[in-house]
């Protein structure tokens, strides 16, 4: 605990009880491979440098200021300090305003997750029966505070021992969903080609543990590197055979197990050989009950 | 919204059946208020360049490559086209590997969703099927696909008429939960507890984005439109002086709407450039 930071301290409150609590980064980023930048004539690096676009004179950086676009390349220079004015002073209070069903809750506008953590000892009550009531209710409670000199909206919902806080994007920046698949076909599903589909999940349920995901990019990229760098051609990707409308089925049915009639005949006689014989046996085990495997 | 050029295609699989999908994000930057950076001296944009290290000259476009470090100062060079040629199924297909209940992904490896539709007729019978066979087994689906340079785990998730994909943090990118949490371990008190559930079902709404806005975007659109009239001296002298509340009001919010269309015309301009 005591190795990492907190972002933000404040406290954490629901109705009458409240509690002081620190915000952590729940997530880290790691790296992907990155390419340098080269000019393919000389190959040297690039680097960057940044310059006026009409004199093209390089800027340093404390000649550098935050300014807006007003249109027309007409711009108007702002004032950090006149930024920071906008934003209120912060209150410190996560308070829960609403309260939502975590089922409930449009993901899609979810922005960083963050551990919230009890300060001290004298806090664990509090925020012990805060967690444990959102986790029994299967609630989020929703709060708004200034966070990273912005207002933000945050979702705060039990986790194990813990709380989990999640930060939420802008209205503006989310596009709807509705919106975006208004334009898709509404098709109608053969309920014969439904089932199959149903049936092809069925027989791939299981778990998923993110953690254990591994990357397999980076290898396939220095295979690629090697055979470039040993001057040979590159393979083309292989064309994906798309299922067509009138093949559908087949690749539905196919997928399912359920396109071999050279071996479902066959089954199927066995089926009836079998009936016969459980006929048989059941007259048997009638007659002698004890003799049933027991499992 | 406007409407987004897809940000990959390729194809969605479900064992044999297969159809060509395009993503997009969910979402967007293009409402933000930004800033420029821009010149002190000059009030002009500053740009970013590209330039040797070595000449200390100006790069053009088209002499820009992307370079894998193999050794100090030793690149090999690679296209874009090179990159197309990675031997992974998983650069152009997302097929579909496993499917777990719904609810059962922790939030907090959801990183980024985007939205996932057919991208030609001749698949739109297959998204269907392989969309409406997930929510009828209350299910979501896992699978892989690569991103941005990284083979990414994904979730697909039916939602209405599409399917929304997220990608998922490495589990390196999930820092342990047990550090932070470790030492809570006294028990709730029991009756501490019902009250805050009574509490809770008592104020239990249903979401709305009208939860998520931004009243200090709405404050710098007000700032910068009023730093915009006191540039206008001819016309700010004229507000100034009148105490009509609604006609500076309207004005306000006239040059807001203004803003937000410029806003979103730069970033148009500067995608297609």
């Amino acid at each position: 605990m005591a190795a990492h930071r907190a972002q933000w301290k404040g406290h954490l409150k629901i109705g009458e009880v409240s509690c002081a609590v620190g915000l952590y980064t729940a997530t880290s980023t790691s790296e992907r491979i990155s390419f340098h930048m080269v000019n393919e004539s000389t190959g040297n690096r690039l680097k960057r440098e940044f310059i006026d676009s009409e004199t093209e004179e390089v800027v340093e950086r404390d000649q550098q200021v935050k300014g807006f676009d007003t249109g027309n390349g007409d711009y108007i220079m702002i004032d950090p300090d006149e930024v920071a004015a906008v934003v209120p002073d912060s209150d410190k209070m996560l308070e829960a305003e609403a309260f939502i069903p975590c089922g409930d809750i449009d993901d899609v506008y979810f922005d960083k997750p963050y551990y919230l953590v009890p300060v001290d000892e004298a806090d664990h009550d509090a925020f012990t029966s805060i967690r444990d009531a959102l986790s029994k209710t299967s609630a989020t409670a929703i709060a708004r505070t200034v966070l990273f000199r912005r207002i933000r909206t945050v979702l705060i919902r039990g986790h194990g021992k813990g709380i989990i806080a999640t930060t939420l994007n802008y209205d503006y920046e989310v596009r709807s969903s509705e919106e975006v698949f208004k334009d898709v076909a509404k098709v109608k599903v053969e309920a014969e080609m439904l089932d199959l589909a149903k049936h092809i999940i069925t027989t791939k349920k299981g778990e998923f543990d993110p953690a254990k995901f591994d990357d397999r990019y980076e290898d396939a990229l220095a295979a690629l590197v090697k055979a470039k760098a040993e001057g040979k051609t590159l393979p083309k990707p292989k064309p994906i055979k798309v299922s067509k409308p009138n093949d559908l089925l087949k690749a539905l049915r196919e997928s399912a197990g359920m396109d071999k009639p050279s071996v479902s005949k066959p089954k199927a006689a066995n089926a009836n050989s079998g009936k016969k014989a459980t006929a048989s046996k059941s007259t048997k085990s009638r007659a002698k009950p004890a003799a049933k495997k027991a499992s | 919204m406007a409407p987004r050029r897809p940000y990959w295609r390729g194809y969605l699989k479900l064992s044999l059946v297969s159809c060509p999908v395009a993503m997009t994000p969910a979402t967007s930057e293009s409402e933000k208020v930004r800033f420029h950076t821009l010149n002190k001296d000059t009030g002009n944009r500053v740009v970013s360049q590209y330039v040797d290290s070595v000449t200390g000259k100006p790069v053009k476009d088209e002499h820009e490559a992307k370079g894998y470090e193999r050794g100090e100062n030793d690149y090999v060079l690679l296209t874009d086209e090179d990159l197309e040629s990675v031997e992974l199924e998983t650069v152009r297909t997302i097929d579909i590997e496993k499917f777990v209940p719904r609810g059962s992904i922790e939030w907090v490896y959801l990183e980024t969703p985007y939205y996932l539709t057919a991208n030609d007729k001749i698949g739109d019978e297959a998204f269907a099927v392989i969309r409406q066979a997930m929510e009828a087994e209350d299910v979501v689906g896992i699978s892989r696909v690569v991103l941005g340079r990284r083979e990414r785990a994904v979730v697909l998730e039916p939602r209405g008429e599409g399917i929304v994909v997220w990608t998922l943090r490495f589990g390196d990118e999930v820092r342990p939960e047990n550090e932070y949490f470790t030492g809570i371990d006294k028990k709730s008190d029991a009756k501490g507890v019902s009250a805050l559930e009574a509490v809770i079902k008592k104020r239990l709404k249903d979401w709305s984005p009208d939860m998520v806005s931004d009243p200090i975007q709405e404050s710098l659109l007000k700032l910068i439109a009023e730093k915009k009239k006191a540039k206008k001296p001819s016309k700010s002298k004229t507000s100034k002086s009148t105490k009509d509340d609604d006609e500076e009001k309207s004005n306000v919010v006239n040059i807001m709407d203004a803003l937000k269309k410029s806003v979103a015309k730069e970033l148009k301009s500067r995608k297609a450039g």
